[in-house]
């Protein structure tokens, strides 16, 4: 891939994700008073006890702050942007440009994330801090590994959306597929519930899945849940995971390029 | 002459879900869906050659734009030969598309919300053009199609005219040896119309840039194209020189007459009764077997005349009769005979 191509897309998408100031104010303040009723729950749910699963109840504050912080940048409610293009006929576009589908989109995506992360999770954990205790990293290298698990998050998010989004190829109301596979992913990744608090058979299930590695590691990093031997696995799987759901894509972009109507005159 | 583009039998169909009407109708859908086959392309054939400019016209739902888009490598046809540069558009998409430039007249490439110089300045990485040579292209375009105005105003804030004009420069900065135009000046009015076509001559004469250009105004194709193929119902009706569409079709032409008095009865021999407003006459007549002078020549022997006006047929009408009387089948079929 061309990557001085790739860096420049990229650059556009930020500056593109920044023009939408009214969208990133109002997304903010949406995650912000939400993340504060969910950690009223937590509280509630804990009842005094110590910790539920290993988990203390400051881990639980923090798993759900940095949940919130978290949902504009992995976009855990999914989107639906290439879909759009599909049904109005705008992907025309930017298939008569010499840039491969995946990488564009790749670049875009990333470029609204990192805006996202800045102007929307940063903020967010910042004023969370000041109605709850919420844990840190305590060391550099903490910081490190729960930015490569995150990126690796990432990644991770893009290509199962991106697989979702390919469906507008066969069907004209993709929407409904992707409303469903988005709350679907949002449920077996821990982003709703943690997965530590899940029942041992149903988080043994969604470790069976490609969810976790969207959110769950990311998360166990940070609160330093996992470490040495286990972290680099962690890792790992996150990393086998975008591969497996990049190459799903490919193959289904493949059979699907016969199938794509291009709408509109 | 290089041939750029050869069509060989295309054909293009969809299947489209027939819906049946009402709540019962709409659950049998659900069910049972039922497919109608529709022909948007229908063996279609035709070569360019390097450098010429080509009009693509016909109605709504001709099939223009399904021709476009499988030229353009967006739809894999059903069957047929397309090869273009030595290329199949549908195939290595990626390695095709860079030869060639694309403006789609009711969608922009551009960048939505950000400045029209940040989406310009994208292509110099995504087609490795040398800066020089961007730097010079970007300085030229920019004068011809007069950019400097609004280079850094955000797209969404330009008129439909500075938006084409901007979409233009952003289809040939990479110097495509061949340009697709789909409806280029589609909404704009008079001045920006012809603004876009001097610079379309402009690529064609000076770059050697060959055009296919589709577009409901035919005032386009008498100022660009030398050479029309005409599509109705996804065939082919007409691949040849405007010229000789205009002579084979503009059959009758009308002659308005201004008598200097009132006569009772003007009609003349071998020609239909004129039509008749006060003292002004307009006759039709067919310019082949009667030339007009031959025709004024005979009104001058008979009648005092103050004013006479010759006039051809306008294009939109030769092409209107085309497409309702089917002139070209009958040709085929006097041909065939």
């Amino acid at each position: 891939m061309n990557m001085r191509l790739f860096f420049h897309v990229l650059k556009l998408a930020v500056l593109q994700q920044t023009t939408y100031r009214t969208a990133l104010i109002a997304g903010l303040v949406t995650n912000f008073f939400f993340g504060l009723f969910r950690a009223a729950v937590i509280t509630a749910l804990y009842h005094q006890q110590g910790q539920i699963n290993g988990l203390t109840l400051e881990g639980a504050i923090t798993y759900v702050a940095i949940g919130q912080a978290m949902i504009s940048f992995l976009f855990l409610f999914g989107s639906y942007d290439l879909m759009m293009t599909v049904y109005n006929g705008s992907i025309a576009t930017d298939l008569i440009r010499p840039m491969p589908l995946f990488s564009l989109w790749l670049a875009k995506d990333f470029g609204a994330a990192l805006v996202n992360l800045l102007m929307r999770g940063v903020l967010l954990l910042f004023f969370f801090g000041l109605f709850y205790k919420v844990a840190l990293p305590p060391r550099a290298a903490d910081w490190l590994l729960t930015a490569l698990s995150l990126l690796l998050g990432w990644l991770v998010s893009f290509a199962w959306r991106f697989l979702v989004n390919l469906t507008s190829f066969w069907t004209p109301d993709a929407r409904g597929i992707g409303r469903g596979a988005f709350i679907f992913s949002q449920l077996l990744s821990g982003f709703l519930i943690p997965l530590r608090l899940y029942p041992d058979w149903f988080a043994r299930i969604c470790h069976l899945t490609p969810f976790p590695a969207m959110f769950n590691t990311g998360m166990e990093v940070y609160l330093g849940a996992v470490r040495g031997a286990e972290l680099w696995r962690s890792l790992g799987i996150q990393a086998v995971w975008f591969a497996a759901l990049a190459g799903a894509c490919f193959a289904m972009m493949r059979a699907g390029v016969r199938r794509l109507v291009i709408q509109g005159g | 002459m290089a041939t750029i583009i050869r069509v060989r039998k295309l054909h293009k169909q969809f299947q489209v879900l027939v819906r049946r009407a009402g709540l019962g109708g709409a659950l049998v859908n659900l069910v049972k869906p039922r497919y109608q086959v529709v022909r948007a392309v229908n063996d279609v054939s035709f070569d360019l050659q390097a450098g010429e400019l080509v009009g693509y016209l016909g109605p709504n739902g001709a099939g223009k734009s399904t021709t476009i888009k499988v030229l353009t490598g967006l739809l894999v046809p059903t069957s047929g030969e397309v090869v273009i540069g030595g290329l199949v558009p549908w195939q290595a998409r990626e390695r095709y598309v860079r030869g060639i430039g694309v403006v789609f007249g009711n969608r922009t490439t551009l960048w939505w919300d950000l400045p029209v110089i940040d989406s310009l300045e994208l292509l110099q990485p995504m087609y490795d053009i040398p800066r020089e040579r961007f730097r010079s292209n970007l300085a030229e375009f920019t004068r011809l199609l007069d950019l400097e105005p609004f280079l850094n105003t955000p797209v969404r804030s330009l008129s439909l005219g500075q938006r084409m004009r901007a979409d233009l420069c952003a289809a040939l900065m990479h110097e495509p040896a061949l340009l697709f135009l789909d409806e280029p000046t589609i909404g704009l009015d008079v001045v920006a119309k012809e603004h876009i076509r001097q610079f379309i001559l402009h690529i064609n004469r000076a770059r050697g840039v060959t055009v296919l250009l589709t577009t409901h105004d035919l005032s386009d194709v008498e100022r660009l194209c030398e050479r029309v193929l005409i599509l109705d119902r996804g065939q082919l009706l007409y691949d040849g020189s405007l010229s000789s569409l205009n002579h084979r079709f503009e059959s009758f032409w009308t002659l308005k007459v201004d008598f200097e008095e009132e006569y009772g009865d003007v009609a003349l021999p071998g020609l239909e009764p004129p039509a008749r407003t006060g003292l002004q006459a307009v006759y039709r007549f067919d310019h082949r077997s009667v030339p007009s002078a031959e025709l004024i020549a005979r009104l001058l022997e008979r009648f005092r005349i103050a004013d006479l006006e010759v006039r051809r047929p306008p294009l939109e009408e030769t092409i209107r009769r085309i497409y309702q009387e089917k002139l070209l089948e009958r040709e085929d079929a006097d041909k065939r005979a």
